[in-house]
């Protein structure tokens, strides 16, 4: 979830007026956004200093993930007046354009999309460029998934010669000085090199060209989604026209992108010029798409299916004026509602989508809990009723009830028990090495509780009813998930240690109150001493093993007391 | 501890003793033997516990001789010494050579010859002409009178133990014959130093006895009650002895649940009392009903929240589940039957097959669509994974409870119905407040807040209206309320603990100790 700074003064100014922190924590609820951090009496720091952090739990609203976008939403929710945004380009309503962007058909596969607009009319200032680093880094790290689908670049438009070109070009094929670099180079280099090339190389690599973005004297402006000119990509306060451009490999993705980025410089007072984009191919928009662009279709939802959801009766009107506090714009045709999605959202893919905001536009307090009335029988799970059956007889029979992790290391689950391990299933991307396999018997948890308590008093009587997995090709997912019961048994009596005999009265036991008959046959388990040890079979089919464990396992384990155990499967009992 | 309660904890040894004697007299251990039938182990008990109470001191220790029976004293005692029986002998067959006497009784030629040696000493035999020893009539030796009564006296006595001073003079000079301090094995007596520790009774002690004689304790009241007791009825004339209630009891190591366990059983109870059917499923899961089930498109940021871990061997499941397969990839390429515009993109069917440790309990929720019952209630506490350094507060596989309420006529009020119901029933919170939230699954989407009487206002759980892109692929068409609501925090509370790793932890000790707190 995304989790944003934004400029104390910029924000509230947005906003309108200044809250405290409780009555901001209230506000936030309209956004799904949590109050994070903010010292708002941060000593004798002004407030254009200091900063409030906080968190965006909707990661369908980019929109929000900035400090015009986020004030943007709270102040509309308040006040229900939308922010007029004219310089949108519609389908048959073209704004006019001073500046283009050619896009050759080299692109198209790979990196096929590009929107773009400048703003002005103001120097950019030190809040308002901070924010929009943040918004360019959130909206491709986030929504463009770490620049994959969309990624956004930053420009001086005075010294940009246009028309700016986008193309593809053979790696080798260009020179330029990059960001944060002092000499030029090529693209192939960047990747090699830089610390952004090489952070973003995955994107670009495999392909036999690169996108590249060119001024029309053939001067870079960047090599996107990787890192931009040194020269007509870098953008200081002060400077105050800037071009700003998105690629990426979704046309909707893109221009909505653009659209918020375009939003939040509006809201902070600068102007939108468009900008026209010609592409050699079609796009969803069209050949030549005019920047900023309105795209979003409008969802009807009809006013009963609201109320029915929200289980309040709500008419045409009230469902009008609560999806206008967020944002949209509506229409009422009979008994249903036309929503029109404000152009810096596009979140709206089903009606249900509408219906949330219903609610977002009322308080949470309108809607009072009510009780269910439908009745249903509840009920555990069989092999829970069973397993607490077998937990009562674990009891009665003196033994501690543990409780373990299923994720463990390869060295105990395989190596200390001295298995070969081809049925215990590894992860491919494991955090760290204690935690790389699934358990595939409850005996490894046992034993690390015997090795670490040597010290507890005796005798140690333990065991765990918990699910264990492992290979098993017979499965659709060639992994059986079962219900195991394990047991551990240890004393520190000379005339009495814990042996073969132990184990197999209290297994004996346990199945006689789990009233189910069972016989048993040789074994060769390498976990226990060959001879002492039996498999359980239920029906004709293993369910289990007993016996005294072999002192290998226990020397692996580092355990220097005798100890009998057990597992047995419950599923297989009761299935 | 003042007088009369350091009475109670007075026991019958101690009473005895403090009833019996003054502060002016010493004691010993054989003088507590001797006189009020203790056993020496017993005399000591007394007295220790009377120091130990201020009832008594130690006054002085004296060193004195003690003699023990050897095994071969006893066999003395019982056979007669090798003079006695040589007596006998000659008393009985009259005058005999030496070595016939030897085979005769069975014993050695030199001990006869010294055993003669001495008697002939004392007069009380004599050897003829022919070698032939004879018993000289009327001759008695008070030497061996002092022998015979000191071997019956020792053989009597507890541990064969004669101290010195139960000596007369002429049992000394027997004695000094017969015992030696090392090598005893073959003399009758083994002599040994002992140190007698002397005690006197304090000052308190008189007070003390006048406690007991005002409550009546005598110190023969019965201590436990023996099958004898019950049997003859011997409790009708005696009174119990009084046990001092408050000693330590002795420690047990019980059977037992754990107590994390039962705290996750108590909320199952909990859930099935409110009308919810239990559901179970595999630890390992596919990318499908993982996520793409749950109408998580393959490419969204929404999958960052689920980092998940991947299964080395084997990589993919053999097959997904038609006609779910089909309809939840029609969903999310352009919305299906569903009503939605979908996520527009292609959706990767080999990707979907990708096997994976289930990193969210929602995934029971979707396996249950395709059979639940309309109207239904499910949970599950299911085991989930998820790619987290573990610390205290995160863990790389914990439990997540979840469910589903089916019904034709459910809805956010409901929804909002049912969270009070788990804020309320499940963690007894007295405040609840109701915060819009997001999952990618639901719409709309709740969060339930509760103000706890112990950590205060935090989150109890999400929950939600699955989307239609997720029940209607799966063939359910009533609207379906889910909900997850996380326990652990109350679990770590309900049990004092403030680190997650403890949840699980292998100490035997700890986890025996471990209890839940009591409402």
């Amino acid at each position: 979830m995304p989790k944003i700074e934004v400029n104390e003064r910029l924000f509230f100014s947005l906003l309108g007026r200044r809250c405290g922190a409780s009555e901001l924590e209230e506000l936030l609820m309209g956004a799904k956004a949590e109050l994070d951090e903010w010292d708002a009496t941060g000593g004798a720091e002004s407030d254009e200093s200091r900063t409030i952090k906080i968190e965006l739990n909707d990661t369908n609203r980019p929109d929000l993930w900035s400090t015009a976008g986020l004030a943007r939403q709270l102040r509309v929710r308040e006040t229900s007046r939308r922010p007029e945004y004219p310089f949108f380009s519609r389908e048959g309503d073209e704004r006019k354009a001073k500046r283009r962007v050619l896009v050759e058909a080299s692109v198209q596969g790979v990196r096929p999309f590009l929107a773009g607009f400048v703003v002005s009319g103001k120097p950019i200032s030190d809040a308002a460029l901070k924010d929009m680093i943040q918004t360019q880094e959130k909206l491709a790290w986030n929504f463009g998934r770490k620049r994959r689908t969309i990624s956004m670049g930053l420009y001086r438009t005075g010294i940009i010669k246009w028309p700016v070109s986008y193309k593809a070009v053979p790696p080798d094929s260009v020179r330029f000085v990059p960001l944060q670099w002092d000499r030029p180079m090529t693209l192939t280099e960047i990747l090699r090199e830089h610390p952004k090339g090489k952070e973003y190389a995955f994107i670009n690599e495999g392909h036999a060209l690169h996108p590249l973005l060119v001024d029309s004297t053939d001067a870079v402006l960047s090599y996107p989604p990787i890192i931009n000119s040194a020269d007509l990509g870098a953008v200081q306060v002060g400077d105050t026209e800037l071009f700003i451009e998105l690629t990426g490999t979704d046309m909707p993705s893109v221009t909505l992108a653009s659209s918020i980025v375009a939003c939040d410089f509006a809201d902070m007072g600068y102007t939108v010029e468009s900008v026209r984009v010609e592409y050699a191919y079609d796009t969803p928009f069209g050949r030549a798409v005019t920047f900023p662009y309105y795209f979003q279709t409008p969802v009807s939802v009809e006013a009963a299916k609201v109320s029915r959801l929200l289980g309040k009766p709500l008419d045409v009107a009230a469902v009008r004026a609560a999806v206008e506090r967020m944002g949209c714009s509506t229409e009422a045709h009979g008994q249903y509602v036309t929503v029109a999605p404000p152009e810096y959202r596009n979140d709206f893919l089903h009606p249900v989508d509408v219906i949330e905001d219903v609610m977002m536009g009322k308080d949470m307090s309108f809607f009072e809990p009510e009780r269910p009335h439908d009745f249903t029988i509840g009920r555990l799970s069989p092999i829970e009723t069973f397993s607490r059956r077998a937990k009562s007889v674990m009891v009665g029979l003196g033994y501690q009830e543990m409780i373990y992790n299923y994720l463990g290391s390869g060295k105990d689950y395989v190596e200390r028990m001295g298995i070969d391990g081809s049925a215990v299933v590894r992860i491919t991307n494991p955090m760290s090495e204690s935690f790389e396999y699934v358990r595939n018997s409850p005996l490894p948890g046992l034993l690390g509780s015997e090795a670490v308590s040597s010290r507890a008093l005796y005798p140690h009587r333990i065991f765990e009813v918990g699910k264990v997995a492992f290979r098993n090709s017979k499965e659709n997912y060639g992994v059986s998930t079962r219900q195991m019961l394990g047991f551990l048994s240890v004393h520190a009596n000379a005339q009495a240690m814990a042996d073969f005999n132990e184990a197999a009265s209290q297994t004996a036991t346990l199945m006689y109150y789990l009233g189910r008959d069972f016989e048993l046959e040789e074994a060769d388990d390498p976990r226990f001493i060959p001879g002492r040890q039996a498999r359980i079979t239920y029906k004709g089919a293993a369910v289990g093993v007993y016996g005294e464990l072999h002192p290998r396992v226990l020397e692996a384990w580092g355990i220097a007391v005798p100890c009998a155990a057990a597992e047995l499967d419950l599923d297989s009992l009761i299935e | 501890m003042d007088l009369a309660s350091l009475v109670k904890t007075l026991h019958p040894l101690e009473v005895k003793v403090l009833l019996r004697y003054g502060q002016e007299e010493p004691l010993d251990a054989a003088r507590l033997q001797a006189e009020l039938g203790y056993k020496e182990g017993h005399a000591n008990q007394a007295f220790s516990w009377l120091c130990a109470k201020g009832l008594a001191a130690e006054a002085g220790r004296s060193a004195r001789t003690v003699y023990e029976l050897t095994p071969l004293g006893r066999e003395m005692a019982e056979r007669g010494t090798p003079e006695e029986r040589l007596l006998r002998f000659l008393g009985e067959n009259g005058a005999s050579r030496l070595p016939e006497i030897a085979a005769a009784l069975g014993l050695e030629q030199k001990d006869v010859g010294s055993a003669f040696g001495l008697l002939s000493k004392e007069g009380l035999a004599a050897m003829d002409a022919e070698k032939r020893a004879s018993r000289i009539a009327g001759a008695a030796s008070a030497r061996l009178a002092a022998v015979r009564r000191l071997l019956e006296r020792a053989a009597a006595a507890p541990g064969g133990l004669l101290d010195e001073s139960e000596l007369d003079a002429a049992e000394k000079a027997a004695m000094g014959g017969m015992a030696r301090k090392r090598g005893a094995g073959d003399a009758a007596f083994r002599a040994s130093e002992r140190e007698t520790v002397i005690y006197r009774l304090s000052a308190e002690a008189a007070a003390a006895a006048a406690e007991l004689k005002e409550a009546g304790v005598t110190g023969e009241e019965l201590g436990a009650v023996t099958p004898e007791i019950l049997e003859k009825g011997l409790w009708k004339s005696a009174s119990f002895r009084p046990y001092n209630i408050r000693s330590p009891a002795a420690r047990l190591i019980p059977g037992r649940r754990n107590a994390y366990v039962e705290f996750l059983d108590s909320v199952k109870d909990k859930l099935v009392s409110l009308g919810f059917e239990e559901f179970d499923g595999s630890l390992v899961e596919t990318e499908f009903w993982n996520s793409d089930a749950l109408f998580m498109p393959q490419f969204h940021s929404a999958r960052d929240i689920h980092d998940v871990y991947y299964l080395d061997e084997p990589k993919k499941a053999t097959a997904i589940e038609e006609p779910y397969l089909s309809s939840v990839a029609a969903t999310h390429e352009n919305g299906g039957p569903t009503g939605s515009r979908g996520w527009r993109y292609s959706f990767d069917r080999e990707f979907t097959k990708r096997l994976i440790l289930r990193s969210q309990g929602t995934v029971l929720s979707a396996r249950q669509l395709p059979k639940a019952k309309v109207p239904g209630k499910y949970f599950g506490i299911a085991r989930c994974f998820r790619y987290d350094k573990v610390d205290a507060t995160h863990l790389s596989d914990f439990y997540q409870t979840e469910g589903i309420v089916l019904g034709e006529d459910v809805n956010l009020r409901t929804l909002l119905g049912f969270l009070e119901m788990f804020a309320v029933e499940v963690a007894g919170a007295k405040e609840v407040k109701y915060v819009p939230g997001y999952f990618p699954f639901t719409e709309p989407s709740v969060e339930v807040h509760i103000k706890h009487p112990v950590l205060g206002w935090f989150e109890l759980g999400g929950s939600g209206i699955f989307r239609p892109e997720v029940t209607e692929p799966l063939g359910v068409k009533a609207p379906v309320l889910a909900w997850g609501i996380g326990i652990d925090r109350m679990a770590l509370m309900a049990l004092g603990l403030n680190d997650l790793r403890e949840l699980f932890s292998p100490d035997i000790e700890g986890v025996r100790l471990r209890r839940a707190k009591s409402p």
